[in-house]
């Protein structure tokens, strides 16, 4: 049997943990509110952006813009090499910090798995990543990140126009082809998904998707249907110069949102880990003063039987 | 009308207002009640909105800077997205 002190001490330092989990699920409950708070905040940006360039979708400047069109794929290369013509940058959003489950090995799965799917070969793919877990798995695997940006708390415009920019640059330019965000989707507390969607070049379908996301169904923060929209705008000056400011804001909607999303999964599935940590130390702590109790109680047995043994071999 | 001005992280103004006006590309204007739906760009300066405050006739001014965007009107309101 493990001596008394030793079981003291692991006692201890169970309960020590306990605490630390505890504060740990506490504060990540708070983030996670904070997280749902904000993604409400952007909601009438998202929906002005959405309504100008639903108005707009009929504009001949639409579809050849450059943030729009897709890259024709160039039909002159040879048939008998294996690797795709497609380069592909993807933004992977994950947490800095672990301690959350299954939620970052998820987005990297999935993000590994589409490169695997696509057929493209490690150098044609370039990668953005958000969170120190994303950079550290694509680096070990030996992609190139372009660009890496750590996952603070403290989310600014500035962060997000400068992801938008980089991959609004490389795909205007025919760097890449195709752009593609990977991240966790919040959909309650214990449940988040892996999501991923085409960035650029740009459709209308999967933004309006994205923008009615942002609305959860059900829950305090689910919202009533969005009125009416106008079906006719004056535009003005062009529609060209419209569609060259509205189109990057709505990328920025994207990166935005995706970004929250991975916020706030990260602070729900921290929250249910740190709970569940918290339970399991209760439970250690309940058997081990249990085996703390017995070991004493055999210790003092031992003792009486040894002083009564001792006065019958003096009395005899 | 109802005028709200929002970055894509935080609403800098949401409020009801009598008159918006703005640095429109083509010049500056003024936007009212009721206007035809309008999709228009930006120019860097302030966007000023009039709003009736209680228990006065003197519109209540309020001014905020933008670095350019567009605005988008509806027969019911304003949005600027920045």
């Amino acid at each position: 049997m493990a001596g008394l002190k030793a079981i003291k001490t692991k006692i201890r330092s169970i309960q020590k943990t306990e605490k630390v989990t505890k504060a740990m699920e506490a504060v990540s409950a708070a983030k996670m509110r904070k997280a749902q708070v904000r993604a409400l905040a952007g909601r009438p940006y998202a929906r002005a952006a959405v309504a100008i360039l639903s108005r707009l979708s009929g504009a001949q400047a639409l579809s050849n813009h450059p943030l729009v069109r897709a890259h024709t794929l160039d039909t002159t290369i040879d048939v008998g090499s294996t690797t795709s013509p497609t380069r592909a940058l993807y933004i992977v959003l994950t947490s800095d910090k672990g301690l959350a489950g299954a939620l970052n090995s998820a987005v990297l799965r999935r993000a590994e798995r589409d490169i695997r799917d696509s057929g493209m070969s490690r150098s044609h793919v370039s990668i953005i990543a958000v969170g120190r877990k994303a950079n550290d798995f694509f680096t070990t695997r030996g992609y190139a990140v372009e660009v890496y940006h750590p996952n603070t708390d403290t989310l600014t415009s500035e962060l997000v126009d400068e992801i938008v920019l980089e991959a609004a640059n490389r795909f205007s330019t025919g760097v890449v082809d195709l752009v593609k965000i990977v991240y966790q989707q919040f959909i309650t507390t214990f449940e988040q998904r892996p999501t991923m969607h085409t960035v650029f070049p740009l459709s209308l379908p999967e933004l309006s998707q994205v923008v009615k996301d942002i609305i959860p169904a059900r829950g305090a923060f689910s919202a009533p249907a969005a009125e009416d929209e106008p079906r006719a705008y004056e535009v003005e000056p062009s529609e060209g110069a419209v569609l060259d400011l509205v189109l990057p804001k709505l990328a920025s909607i994207f990166v935005y949102h995706a970004l929250l999303e991975t916020q706030a999964s990260e602070h729900s599935a921290r929250m249910v880990s740190m709970k569940s940590a918290t339970d399991k130390a209760g439970e250690m702590e309940h058997g081990l003063t249990l085996q703390f109790n017995k070991a004493r109680q055999a210790a003092i047995t031992r003792e009486v039987s040894e002083i009564t043994g001792g006065m019958e071999a003096m009395a005899s | 009308m109802k005028v709200i001005i929002a970055k894509v992280d935080e609403t800098l103004f949401s409020g009801d207002a009598v008159s918006l006006t703005v640095p429109g590309a083509e010049g500056e204007m003024t936007i009212l009640g009721e206007h035809e739906p309008l999709v228009t760009t930006l120019k860097a300066g302030f966007a000023i909105i009039r709003s009736k405050q209680e228990g006065s006739s003197e519109l209540l001014v309020h001014e905020v800077a933008i670095p350019g965007g567009l605005l988008e009107v509806r027969r019911d309101g304003a949005t600027i997205i920045l």
